[in-house]
Parts: structure tokens; sequence; C-alpha cells
């Protein structure tokens, strides 16, 4: 048998399997190269992530908020064990949160969890499990955890949303409230006394049924 | 002719190897018969060197050509079988992977005004925190910086980046410090434009 043969053959199947190989490696790379971000966390703290992660997909928790909050962490520079207590808190708010209101969507939830970080009570979440037709836990919150962010006492900011919450108030109202009460804060009033000061001043629905904003209205909320 | 042949003893000797050697028929069969019942000598290599020893393959060009396309096929088989449907690799940590844009009839601006920035970027959870992934355009006259992007219905946390340093958007909620020392801003999508 000729001696040539077997490293022409070798060079041959050599060749084929490195055409194979690059067939494979550009599909790989066809999603532009998602950077890993989370390589940044030590191998310790990212598999502590990563079980919260799988416990929260578990409960039906909604896992790209808490991912959001690891990646929030890497860019801002955070510690590794920071990253892992703030997600650790996260998921426990959005646990609390899940057993005070029920089934809600994941945005309601973190909005939710939001609040409670910001200093609210749990128990105080449960006046929003009824909702009337047209209201949107969302707004209500968003501007509930604004309110305790910028200073004003939680009893106080609990009192105004909530009473503006069993009287129907819409997204809009949600917001003028939060524009009118910023603006107060800004101009150097303080934010409890801004709070009372509008939530007195915001008319009180005579009808929660018929509060569904027209769509343009809808447009501007979001536009703020 | 050498001497050796013409010596009668060794004449004798060559005489007697060329003699056809007469052996009785019976005798031979027999001795026949013993050998076949004789079990063949095996040799037995072991299984790891059979594996292990190197062997000669011939293979014509058609079939190494076939045997090429094989392995090409295997691989773009193998290739489209590791990625899922938006194109992500399945073996890529779920955690690890850097969220794309999402895709959103919502189109969304974002404005800060910051007349003495250099560069302003737009950070949040749409983008997985990046903060090169969206960066502001500034107008030419009056320091506005915006952003327009399609967001996903839901809640939307975000922070702007001025010249390295986090800040708040003044026309937005603010949504609590996560335990980074720095608050956010919060947008609320709803369906459609929110220009």
């Amino acid at each position: 048998m000729p001696l040539h043969r077997p490293p022409r053959f070798a060079f041959g199947l050599s060749l084929a399997a490195l055409v194979a190989l690059a067939a494979i490696r550009p599909a790989a790379g066809q999603d532009a190269a998602p950077v890993d971000r989370m390589v940044k966390l030590d191998q310790y703290n990212r598999a502590a992530v990563e079980l919260m992660f799988d416990s929260a997909a578990t409960l039906g928790l909604p896992v790209s908020y808490l991912r959001s909050v690891v990646y929030e962490g890497i860019e801002k520079h955070a510690d590794n064990r920071a990253i892992v207590r703030a997600v650790r808190k996260q998921f426990d708010l959005l646990k609390t949160a899940r057993a005070t209101l029920g089934a809600i969507d994941s945005g309601e939830l973190s909005g939710a969890a939001a609040v409670l970080y910001a200093g609210a009570r749990p128990n105080q979440l449960h006046s929003f499990r009824v909702q009337q037709k047209s209201q949107n836990r969302l707004e209500a919150f968003t501007v509930w955890a604004d309110l305790l962010t910028r200073g004003v006492p939680a009893e106080d900011a609990f009192t105004g949303i909530e009473k503006l919450w069993a009287d129907g108030a819409d997204d809009a109202t949600f917001l003028r409230l939060w524009k009118n009460v910023q603006s107060d804060i800004l101009q150097g009033l303080n934010p409890g006394t801004a709070l009372q000061n509008r939530i007195r001043e915001t008319p009180v629905r005579a009808s929660p049924q018929t509060v569904k904003p027209p769509e343009g209205q809808q447009e501007n909320q979001s536009s703020r | 002719m050498i001497d050796s042949e013409q010596h009668p003893y060794v004449e004798w000797i060559a005489r007697e190897a060329r003699r056809p050697v007469v052996t009785d028929p019976v005798a031979r069969e027999r001795l026949m018969a013993a050998i076949r019942a004789e079990p063949a000598p095996t040799t037995r290599v072991p299984f790891w060197r059979r594996v292990v020893e190197p062997r000669a393959l011939l293979l014509s060009p058609a079939t190494m050509g076939l045997l090429a396309a094989g392995l090409v096929g295997i691989g773009v088989v193998a290739g489209g079988l590791a990625m899922n449907r938006d194109g992500r690799s399945v073996d890529q940590p779920r955690v690890g992977v850097a969220p794309q844009l999402p895709v959103s009839d919502t189109v969304v601006r974002f404005v800060l005004v910051a007349p003495q920035a250099e560069t302003v970027s737009l950070v949040g959870d749409f983008n997985g925190w990046d903060s090169t992934r969206t960066p502001m355009a500034r107008a030419a006259s009056n320091g506005v910086w915006t952003v327009t992007l399609p967001l996903s219905v839901g809640r939307h946390v975000y922070s702007f980046l001025v010249d390295g340093k986090w800040s708040v958007d003044p026309n937005a909620p603010l949504a609590p410090d996560d335990g980074f020392g720095h608050a956010n801003s919060v947008r609320i999508v709803r369906k459609g434009s929110a220009l």
C-alpha cells in the first residue's frame, strides 16, 4: 500500500472538518454577538442570581425585571454582592406584591414592587386589588413610588393615592397630580404639604364608570 | 562448475535431495486429517489496539467529496439546531443574553436639555442597561438631546448618562434607587405612538 495515501486522506478529512466548523460558526454569530454581561459577576454570585431567576420563572414572576436589575448594577459598577442583594430584594418584593395583588400583569407587578421598595407597606397594596373599569394600577403605582422617592411621608402618599384610586381616578388624574406635586416641590414646597394641597384640589369623580379617556389623551400621557 | 559438484559424496547428497519423496497415501491422508482437525491459530488483537493502531485507507476523490459534503451537511444541521428561532444560540445562558430592543409599534421619544453636555446616552431596561447602545443626538443650536426608539408596552425604567454621570429625566416620574446609588426614571408606554 502506498504510504502517501493516508496523509492525503487525513488532509482531506481535516479540510472537510474545517469546512463543517466554518458552517457552524457563522450561524452562531448571526446574532451580532450579544454580549454575555453576566460574566462580569463572579461565579458564586452569578450562580446565586441565576438561582433566583429560575425561582422567579417557576413562580411566574417577571424574570426580565430581575435581569434588568443585574444589568443596571453592572452598568453602574456596583459591587457583586450589592447586585445580588438588589436582585434578592426585588425578588422578595415581587413575591410580596404577587401574594397581595394576585395575578396581575408583569408591568403592574414591577410597579407594585417599586412602591414597596420606596417604602409602602404590603398591606397598603390591598386597596388596589379592586380595580374599576378604566383604571390601571401602573400609573397609580408609578406616581405613588415617585412621591415616596421625592420624600412625601409614606402615610400621606398612601392616603392620597388610595383616595384617588377609590374615587375612580384615571391615568390622566394621576399624571396631573404628579406634575403638580413635582412642580410644587421644585418651587420649594414641603413634599407632604404639596401632595395634601393637590389632593384637595383634585375633583372627586361623580361616575367612575365614565373614566376612560380618549385615545389622544392616552397618547399624551405616554409622551409626558 | 565448482569443484564440490564433482565430488561423489556431494553428488550423492544432491541426488538424494532431488529424488521425489514417495509417501504412503493412507498415512498422508491421516496426517492431513489430523492437521485439519487442529483449530486454526487465531491472532487475538486487543480492541484498543485495533482502534488506536493506524491503518491505511484508500478513498477515491469522489468518496472523499461525499464525505466532506456529509460533514458540511452535519455542520449546517447542527448549527440550525443550536439556534433559537430568534437566532440566539441555545447554549448561551438565558440570563446572559443582552436584550434586544423590543419590536413594537409604540415609538417613544426621549428628550433631555443639557447644553453643556458632550455626550448623552439613554440607558434602561429596554437596552439591557448598556450605555453604548442608545446614544442621544444633540440638536445643533439649543443643547436639546433626543432619541427616538420603539418600545414595548409597559413600564420602563431608565436613566440618562450625561458625560459619564447618571441623571434622571426631569420630565418623568422617579423610580426608587435599586441600591446602586442612583434613582431612575419611569416611562409608561401604552399602545400606539407615544411621541
